[in-house]
C-alpha cells in the first residue's frame, strides 16, 4: 500500500499518466494508433530522444541548462559515420563519438562554471562553433553508403521478429531506470539535485558545487555522442544539420516528464516518459490527419505552456513562504493577543 | 554553575585573534579577538554593518581573512573553504535556514556523509529523540515551518559532531513557544560540551542563554565579559559609538514648530506582511525618523505604503485621502515617493545616463509621444547645479558616478515629482562624509520647502542629527514614539533593541 502511495504522489506518475491519456485520446480518435504494433514503433521511435532527455536531465537537475546537444549529435554522428563508412572498426567509431562529446561537455563545464558564463551563452555558442564543425568536417556533404550491417543493429529486436522492441530501446531504457536508481538512491547521485535545489546551502554543508556541475555537463555530452551513434544506425546517413533543433525537444521532454527547469526537482524516468511523448508528436499528428508539419509548433508551445504554469506555481509558494516568514517577525500584541 | 566555572577555565575550543578583514577599501574587522570555551555560550551583538556576519563567514571558511589567526581546540587551523571549517566542527546555523526544499528532512540532514544510510538514519533518530522533536523524516522541507527548519540545521550540526556552533540571529522568525523550545535545546547542547556562538538582536536573550557577552562596534570587539558583569543599559551604551555620549548633552534643542496641525500622512492600524498596527502622522515640513534594526520591518512598512506589497488591514492617509492599497503609478501620482535602501537593486539605472535618470519618474509629463529632450536637460541642469551632482555631462552613466553622487541623481528623480511626502530608506548608507553632508543639506531643503519626510535609518547618529520626531519599531511594532528632545542615540538605541 504505502508503495502504491509514494508512485502515486510522484512527479513521474503524473507524466505517466499523461502518456497512457493522450495515447487513449489519439486512440479514442484513431483507434489504429493503440495497436501493440504502432505503440512499440513509438517506443522504438523514441530512442534517440530518451538518450537526450537522460543526459540533458542531469544538467537540468543542476539549474543549468545545455542547448548543444543538438550540434553535439550532429558532429558525433559525423565522426562515427565517415569512420565507419570508411572502414574502421565500430569500436573505434563509437570510441571517436564518444571523445567528440567528452570534449564538448568539458568545454561546456569550464565556460560555465570556471569562467562563470551563464549556461545559455556558453551551450548556445559551443552549438554554433560544433555545429559549424560539422559542416568543416564534412566540406557540407552528407555521409553516405554506411555498411548494412550498422544500420541493422537499430533494427535488431528482442524476438527477432520485425516490429518487437528493439534492443536500443531496452538498452536506453535500461540506462534511463540505472541512472534513476543511482540519481535516486545513491548518495552522489544526490548531490545533482541538492545542487540545484540550493546551491548555497549544498556549498555550506561541504557538497562539491562545481564538480558536480560539471559532471553533469560531460555526462549530458556523453549522452549526446551515444545519441549520434544510434542516430548513425537508424537514419543510415548524417546530413550536416543532423539533429538540428533536437535540444528543444530534449529539453521539453524533460519539463513534460516532471524535470523543473529551475534545478532540483525531476528524474531520468521522467524524462525518458517525456521522451515518448515528444518523439510520438509527429506519429499522433498523422494518426489523426493533420501534417506533421505543425510538430515543432507543437512541442514549442507544450513547453512553454508547462513551464510558465510550473513558473507560475512557484512563484505562488515562495511569495506565500515570504509573507509567512515576515508575519512570524511581529512581535505578539503587547498585553497578550494575537 | 561549578561546571560552567570549570569550563571557563579550561582551554578555550576556538580563539580568533587579531583578524582583519576588508573589501575593497571597506575595512569591515578591525583586529578582533574573541575566545569561546566549551559548554559555553557566548552572545555576540552589534547594530547593522559591524562586522559580525563577516566574523562568523570567516569562521565557517566562506570567507578568507587577510590578517589574524583561527585556533581551534589550540590549533592554528586555516580555513579556506566551509568543508575545512566543517571537518574542525564548526557549523553555522543561518538567519534564513539553508535547506534543499525539494529534499526530505532526512535527506536535508545525512547528504554530504559518507557513512552508510542505515548507520545515519539511526544516529539522526536518537538525536531527533534527544531535542524531543518528533517529525516525520520523509516530509519535504518546503513545507516546514522555520522554527522546524532551524531544528534541521541543528541537526546537521550534530550529525557532524559539530564542537562550535554558531547561531545567527536564530529567533528572528520564531514564536515565542518555539524560542523556548530552542532554548531548552541550546542548554542541552552546552551541557553536552558544545561551544556556541549566538548571535542576536535581543538584549532579553542574551541574559537567558549567555554565559558571556562579545559587543561588535566597527569592526572590533568593544565590550566582552561574563553576562552577570552587565546590565542591559551597559550593553545599549556598548552599542553606541564613544562620542555619543557627549552629542547627547549638547545644547537643549527646541521643540520644532513644524508637524502642529493637520498631518500630510497618517498611518491608522497600518499592518502588512512584516508589520503590524503601525499608527503613525507626518506634517508638512517635518522629517519623522524610523529607526530599528534590520528586520524590524521598516522596509516592509515602506513598501507596502508604496504599493508593492498588500496591505491586511489599517489605513493609509494622504491629504484627508484614502491611499490604502493603491497600485504604485497611482501612489506616485498621488505625493508619495520612495527612495530605496538598496539603489544598486531598485534605485538607478546604471548603464543609462543622468538625464534619463532624473527624469525617468516624470516621462508622463514630457511629451505624449517623444520626450521633449530640451525640458528634460533644463530639468536635469536644475538638479545638478542645485545638489552639487559631479557630473562631466548629462550623457554620463549614473553606474560610473561616485555612491554620493548617485545617490543625488535618485533623490533629485524622487523630488522632480514634486512629492507631498518622501520616504528616505537608508538615504546615506555606504556614501562618504563629504556626499553626507550634501545629502543631509538636501534632506534639510526638501523639508524648508514643506515636503513632509519618513526616514528610516540604522545610523542612530542620522535620526538624530534630521529628525523632528522619532519612532523606534522592533520586531513589526512601534516599541517607543520620541518628540525631539528625548531623541537620542542612547534611547533609540534602547527602544530599537527591545530593551524598554
Amino acid at each position: 500500500m504505502k508503495i502504491l502511495k509514494t508512485v502515486a504522489q510522484a512527479r513521474e506518475f503524473t507524466s505517466f499518466l499523461f502518456v497512457v491519456a493522450l495515447f487513449l485520446i489519439v486512440g479514442a480518435i484513431n483507434p489504429d494508433f493503440l495497436s501493440l504494433q504502432n505503440i512499440l514503433l513509438s517506443l522504438n521511435g523514441s530512442v534517440v530522444f530518451t538518450m537526450l532527455a537522460v543526459g540533458i536531465a542531469f544538467v537540468i537537475i543542476t539549474g543549468e541548462i545545455d542547448v548543444s546537444i543538438g550540434a553535439t549529435l550532429g558532429l558525433a554522428a559525423t565522426v562515427s559515420a565517415v569512420l565507419i563508412r570508411d572502414g574502421s572498426s565500430w569500436i573505434a567509431a563509437v570510441l571517436a563519438a564518444l571523445a567528440v562529446g567528452a570534449a564538448i561537455g568539458l568545454a561546456n563545464g569550464i565556460g560555465v562554471m570556471i569562467l562563470r558564463i551563464p549556461s545559455i551563452i556558453m551551450t548556445l555558442g559551443i552549438n554554433g562553433v560544433v555545429r559549424g564543425l560539422c559542416y568543416v568536417y564534412t566540406g557540407g556533404k552528407w555521409v553516405e553508403n554506411l555498411p548494412f550491417d550498422y544500420k541493422a543493429l537499430s533494427q535488431a529486436t528482442l524476438t527477432g521478429e520485425p516490429g518487437s522492441v528493439t534492443w536500443f530501446y531496452l538498452f536506453a531504457a535500461a540506462i534511463a531506470i540505472g541512472i534513476y536508481l543511482l540519481q535516486t538512491r545513491s548518495r552522489r547521485g544526490r548531490y545533482f539535485a541538492a545542487v540545484g535545489d540550493n546551491e548555497g546551502g549544498a556549498n555550506l554543508i561541504g557538497i562539491p558545487v562545481v564538480r558536480t556541475k560539471m559532471t553533469a555537463f560531460l555526462l549530458c555530452s556523453l549522452f549526446a555522442a551515444a545519441a549520434g551513434l544510434m542516430y548513425v544506425s537508424r537514419i543510415g546517413f548524417v546530413t550536416p544539420t543532423a539533429g538540428n533543433g533536437y535540444e528543444m525537444k530534449a529539453i521539453a521532454a524533460c519539463v513534460l516528464g516532471g524535470v523543473s527547469l529551475s534545478g532540483g526537482i525531476g528524474s531520468m524516468i521522467g524524462a525518458a516518459l517525456g521522451a515518448v511523448i515528444m518523439a510520438s508528436i509527429g506519429r499522433i499528428l498523422v494518426f489523426m490527419h493533420f501534417s506533421s508539419n505543425y510538430d515543432n509548433t507543437i512541442t514549442g508551445i507544450l513547453l512553454i505552456t508547462i513551464v510558465v504554469g510550473d513558473a507560475l506555481l512557484q512563484k505562488r509558494a515562495s511569495e506565500r513562504a515570504r509573507r509567512k516568514r515576515l508575519s512570524a517577525r511581529i512581535a505578539a500584541k503587547p498585553g497578550g493577543g494575537a | 554553575m561549578a561546571m560552567a566555572q570549570k569550563n571557563a577555565s579550561a582551554a578555550p575550543m576556538l580563539s580568533v585573534r587579531n583578524i582583519h578583514k576588508a573589501f575593497g577599501s571597506n575595512e569591515v574587522l578591525k583586529g578582533v579577538d574573541l575566545d569561546v570555551h566549551p559548554g559555553e555560550a557566548v552572545a555576540l551583538i552589534g547594530g547593522n554593518g559591524a562586522g559580525k556576519s563577516t566574523l562568523v563567514k570567516i569562521i565557517m571558511g566562506i570567507y578568507q581573512p587577510d590578517r589574524g589567526d583561527v585556533f581551534i581546540a589550540g590549533n592554528k587551523v586555516s580555513l579556506n573553504n566551509p568543508s575545512a571549517a566543517l571537518a574542525q566542527g564548526v557549523y553555522l546555523v543561518p538567519q534564513e535556514p539553508m535547506l534543499f526544499p525539494n529534499m526530505s528532512v532526512e535527506e536535508n540532514v545525512i547528504l554530504g556523509f559518507e557513512e552508510k544510510t542505515a548507520d545515519l538514519r539511526k544516529r539522526l533518530l536518537d538525536f531527533t529523540r534527544q531535542m524531543k522533536w518528533e517529525v516525520d523524516l520523509s516530509r519535504k522541507a518546503i513545507s516546514l515551518s522555520i522554527a522546524e527548519q532551524q531544528l534541521v540545521e541543528i541537526l546537521r550540526g550534530l550529525m557532524r559532531d559539530s564542537r562550535i556552533l554558531i547561531l545567527d540571529e536564530p529567533t528572528s522568525a520564531l514564536t515565542f513557544d518555539e524560542v523556548e523550545s530552542l532554548f531548552r535545546v541550546i542548554g542541552d547542547l552546552k551541557a553536552k560540551g558544545i561551544s556556541i556562538i549566538y548571535i542576536t538582536h535581543r538584549l532579553t536573550e542574551v541574559f537567558t542563554i549567555a554565559a558571556r557577552v562579545a559587543i561588535m562596534r566597527d569592526g572590533v570587539i568593544t565590550l566582552n565579559g561574563p553576562v552577570g558583569d552587565f546590565t542591559r543599559d551597559d550593553l545599549v551604551k556598548g552599542l553606541l559609538p564613544p562620542d555619543a555620549q557627549e552629542n547627547e548633552r549638547g545644547e537643549k534643542r527646541p521643540v520644532p514648530e513644524c508637524g502642529r496641525g493637520k498631518p500630510v500622512f497618517s498611518l491608522i492600524g497600518f499592518t502588512g506582511y512584516g508589520f503590524a498596527d503601525i499608527d503613525l502622522d507626518v506634517h508638512r515640513g517635518e522629517i519623522l525618523g524610523l529607526a530599528g534594526v534590520v528586520g524590524a520591518g521598516r522596509t516592509e512598512l515602506a513598501t507596502t505604503i508604496f504599493g508593492r506589497d498588500e496591505v491586511l488591514r489599517g489605513k493609509a492617509i494622504l491629504n484627508g485621502e484614502d491611499i490604502t492599497g493603491l497600485s504604485t503609478p497611482k501612489v506616485i501620482e498621488k505625493g508619495i515617493n520612495y527612495v530605496p535602501e538598496d539603489r544598486f537593486l531598485n534605485g538607478i539605472y546604471k548603464i543609462s545616463d543622468v538625464a534619463a535618470n532624473t527624469s525617468s519618474a516624470r516621462l508622463y509629463l514630457m511629451g505624449k509621444v517623444f520626450l521633449k529632450r530640451r525640458d528634460e536637460r533644463e530639468l536635469t541642469n536644475s538638479y545638478v547645479k542645485d545638489f552639487r551632482i559631479k557630473i562631466t555631462s548629462q550623457e554620463q552613466s549614473v553606474g560610473s558616478l561616485s555612491g554620493g553622487n548617485q545617490q543625488k541623481v535618485v533623490l533629485a528623480r524622487a523630488l522632480s515629482t514634486n512629492p507631498k511626502l518622501v520616504i528616505l530608506d537608508e538615504p546615506t548608507r555606504g556614501i562618504d562624509a563629504a556626499a553626507r553632508g550634501d545629502v543631509y543639506a538636501i534632506i534639510n531643503r526638501l523639508k524648508a520647502e514643506g515636503v513632509a519626510i519618513l526616514l528610516i535609518s540604522s545610523d542612530m547618529e542620522e535620526i538624530v542629527e534630521l529628525s523632528d520626531r522619532a519612532i523606534a519599531m522592533y520586531h513589526g511594532r512601534i516599541n517607543r514614539e520620541f518628540e525631539k528632545d528625548r531623541i537620542t542615540q542612547d534611547n533609540l538605541m534602547a527602544a530599537a533593541f527591545g530593551a524598554v
